[in-house]
């Protein structure tokens, strides 16, 4: 299914159809070799050279997964599971595999309104409550490594309950930093997987009859009752359909 | 390189022995030939030596450079976020705490003399440095971006008003920008920018265009912390002069690289920041004509800037106390003041020298690997480059470079938008990377840094 074009015919808040088995296309590479041990500095050769092409990303969407399988916090220790049995070499590699499989989002998509602040890079997210009360989550950036990121987030949570999503705690990324210690790209991950814990808030709302907004300090509420968004990133919340809501119920209370 | 660091035995005691704020670097060079002959006595069978560069010979005063990660041998260079620091200036630091750690002053006791006596010295060794009239017009504050806010609140605030113009290029730091808009929102005065010519440079033609008497004060860079250009800033401030503007100008990624000479270059502000030019961070300064800091309303209240206080109102002190509310970051003054004694010492023109070369030598190996683009000008269109090349490759993003540069090859770099989103939103691109280099770099980690840089480029592109 072409991912593209489906995104682009649909509203940007409905997730484009997933790939549930990512097709990896990822030959054994002869820059692997060099690029590890043929270079006296650093990264290790044997650990790129060995390393297979890695397991498709699984997620909670997939049918067969049910029950615990499908816990968003426990598909993401088993991915830190995955990527420490990998030599740190591998591991940047296999985030670039990942990254590769990602279908990419549409241009509709890749608007202001679904950038997740605070990356480095150009990070977009999508996210919506299907049918059956699970969480859809799509995402895409402009950087390789953060669409591994993406990847990553999103094999755990697309397909997780809201409550599941909420529950993911930040703590539980640090163990899928690729550099080992201290030195993992915590941002990308926490920022994306904030932008999924608000998603996830707000389905709740609605789902319990609720304004899907919470306390948004960038409002500024005039004495006359206007509101206005103060500041790119809250006018860019503003645009999106919840926090419309939001705003038109605080001006019905005048 | 042994005989590097013999030779080093002989270069830093002498530095000691040199008075501050002396810049010639006449005394340095006679230490180097000594240095050479020493190297030579010490392995008289070999071929001449290659000599070592400034670079080999300070880095081994900077411990933190001497560290690896996974094998890989740090390769710091991300020095326009950031500078290291050399031994003395740590180590001033802790004599400071260990042994007269005292507020300054209004005590008066033994401590608080020694440590008033020593705080008043760094703002005369500033002073010196940049060769400032007097030590008055030195004011110290947290960085040179509370420096720009002090002069906007200050200054501005009181100065402008609605139909007043503010000059600036589109090349400035976010620090010279911000602040101005603040001003602007509150004074109904108008921000304008410079653009860039195609040589990527802010465009003087149209600076001079944009000057009229509506102008109060020109914003400028004195070095562009990402195009690596140099502004001259002489001629602005005698163009500005002839409007009746002011001049204040962001001297950060100037003045820990070369010789600063406000008086020569006639600003009326000038500001800059430590813990670029080697010292601590947490202090900062701004240069002020007197006779315009002692018109400006203070900035910030409290203790240390008044003279007398009343229930209903206060008086103020005299500059440069008048800026200098509260407790101050007396070790971290302290602390700059050696960071100043040891560049001195080296001798900023060398310095300047040296990097002019690491600079050219950058350019042109970065400038080698294939789809790379520079930003700003080539070394040959322009009097003087930074050592720093901000640049983007083809179809890779800056970010995934910076991470596998760091993740496997120990390369520190940085990317992003530098503080700088106007500029990078001018050249039309979301982020790029910088290496940036200081005068403890060397041509060898220039080389270390475009292998790895090609090597990061296949990495992440053969997946594609």
């Amino acid at each position: 299914m072409d991912v593209s074009s489906l995104a682009a015919a649909l509203p940007s808040l409905v997730a484009p159809t997933m790939n549930l088995k990512p097709r990896l296309a990822f030959p054994l590479h002869p820059f692997s070799a060099r690029g590890g041990g043929a270079h006296p500095r650093g990264s290790v050769a044997v650990g790129c050279a060995h390393s297979n092409v890695p397991p498709p990303l699984r997620r909670a969407a997939d049918e067969e997964d049910q029950g615990e399988d499908a816990d968003p916090r426990l598909r993401l220790h088993r991915l830190a599971e995955e990527f420490r049995a990998v030599p740190e070499a591998g591991r940047a590699r296999r985030l670039l595999a990942y990254a590769a499989a990602l279908p990419r989002l549409g241009d509709a998509d890749r608007v202001a309104a679904n950038r997740v602040m605070g990356c480095v890079a150009q990070v977009w997210l999508v996210g919506r409550c299907d049918g059956a009360g699970r969480m859809r989550f799509a995402a895409d950036s402009d950087s390789e490594l953060s669409r591994g990121y993406c990847a990553c987030l999103i094999s755990a949570l697309d397909g997780a309950h809201p409550d599941e999503v909420l529950d993911v705690d930040p703590a539980d990324l640090a163990p899928l930093g690729v550099a080992a210690g201290t030195r993992s790209r915590a941002s990308t991950w926490h920022n994306v997987l904030v932008g999924m814990q608000k998603r996830a808030r707000a389905a709740i709302a609605v789902r319990e009859g609720r304004s899907p907004a919470g306390s948004f300090p960038s409002l500024v509420i005039g004495r006359d009752g206007t509101v206005r968004a103060q500041g790119s990133y809250a006018e860019a919340q503003v645009s999106s359909p919840p926090l419309q809501f939001c705003l038109f119920s605080f001006r019905c209370l005048d | 390189m042994a005989t590097a660091a013999a030779s080093l035995r002989y270069f830093p005691s002498s530095l000691r022995k040199r008075s501050p704020g002396d810049a010639s670097g006449g005394l340095v060079k006679l230490s180097h030939r000594r240095a050479l002959s020493a190297a030579r006595v010490a392995a008289p069978s070999r071929e001449a030596e290659p000599v070592a560069s400034l670079g080999d010979l300070t880095r081994v005063e900077f411990p933190i450079l001497h560290q690896e990660f996974d094998g890989a041998k740090l390769v710091y260079f991300d020095n326009g976020a950031t500078s290291q620091k050399p031994n003395i200036v740590m180590k001033t630091l802790d004599e400071y705490y260990r042994s007269y750690n005292s507020n300054v002053h209004r005590g008066i006791h033994v401590l608080s003399a020694k440590a008033t006596e020593a705080y008043e010295g760094a703002r005369t060794k500033v002073a010196n440095f940049v060769n400032a009239a007097d030590s008055r017009e030195i004011v110290f504050t947290r960085n040179a971006t509370e420096a720009i806010n002090l002069v906007a609140y200050s200054w501005g605030l009181s100065n402008l008003k609605q139909g007043d113009e503010i000059v600036l290029t589109v090349a400035e730091h976010h620090s010279a920008i911000v602040p101005w808009q603040f001003v602007s929102q509150k004074t109904g005065a108008t921000l304008k920018y410079v653009g860039l010519t195609k040589e990527e440079v802010p465009d003087i033609e149209q600076f001079k265009g944009l000057l009229s008497n509506k102008t109060k004060i020109v914003v400028v860079h004195h070095v562009s912390n990402v195009l690596g250009s140099m502004l001259p800033i002489e001629d602005i401030v005698t163009w500005s002069n002839r409007v009746g503007a002011k001049v204040l100008v962001d001297a950060c990624q100037s003045v820990p690289h070369m010789p600063v000479d406000v008086q020569k270059l006639g600003a009326d502000f000038l500001v800059a920041s430590s813990h670029k030019m080697c010292g601590p961070t947490g202090v900062g300064f701004l240069h002020g004509k007197l006779d315009i800091l002692s018109s400006m309303e203070p900035f910030l209240g409290g203790g240390e800037m008044i003279a007398d206080v009343f229930q209903d109102k206060s008086t103020y002190a005299e500059p440069p106390s008048r800026f200098e509310a509260g407790t101050p970051a007396i070790g971290e003054a302290i602390g700059l003041g050696a960071a100043i004694d040891y560049l001195s010492q080296i001798g900023m023109q060398k310095i300047h020298e040296y990097e002019k070369e690491l600079a050219t030598y950058l350019y042109e190996s970065l400038i080698s690997v294939p789809n790379v683009r520079i930003y700003g000008p080539a070394p040959c269109k322009t009097d003087h480059r930074a050592p720093l090349c901000s640049f983007n490759v083809e179809n890779v993003h800056p970010t995934d470079i910076a991470e596998i540069l760091d993740l496997q090859h120990g390369v520190a770099i940085r990317s992003g938008h530098h503080c700088a989103q106007i500029l990078h939103r001018t050249l039309g691109i979301n982020a790029s990377a910088r290496a940036s280099l200081h005068f403890y770099n060397t041509k060898e980690e220039v080389d270390v840094f475009v292998h790895a840089l090609k090597s990061s480029i296949d990495f992440l592109t053969s997946e594609l």
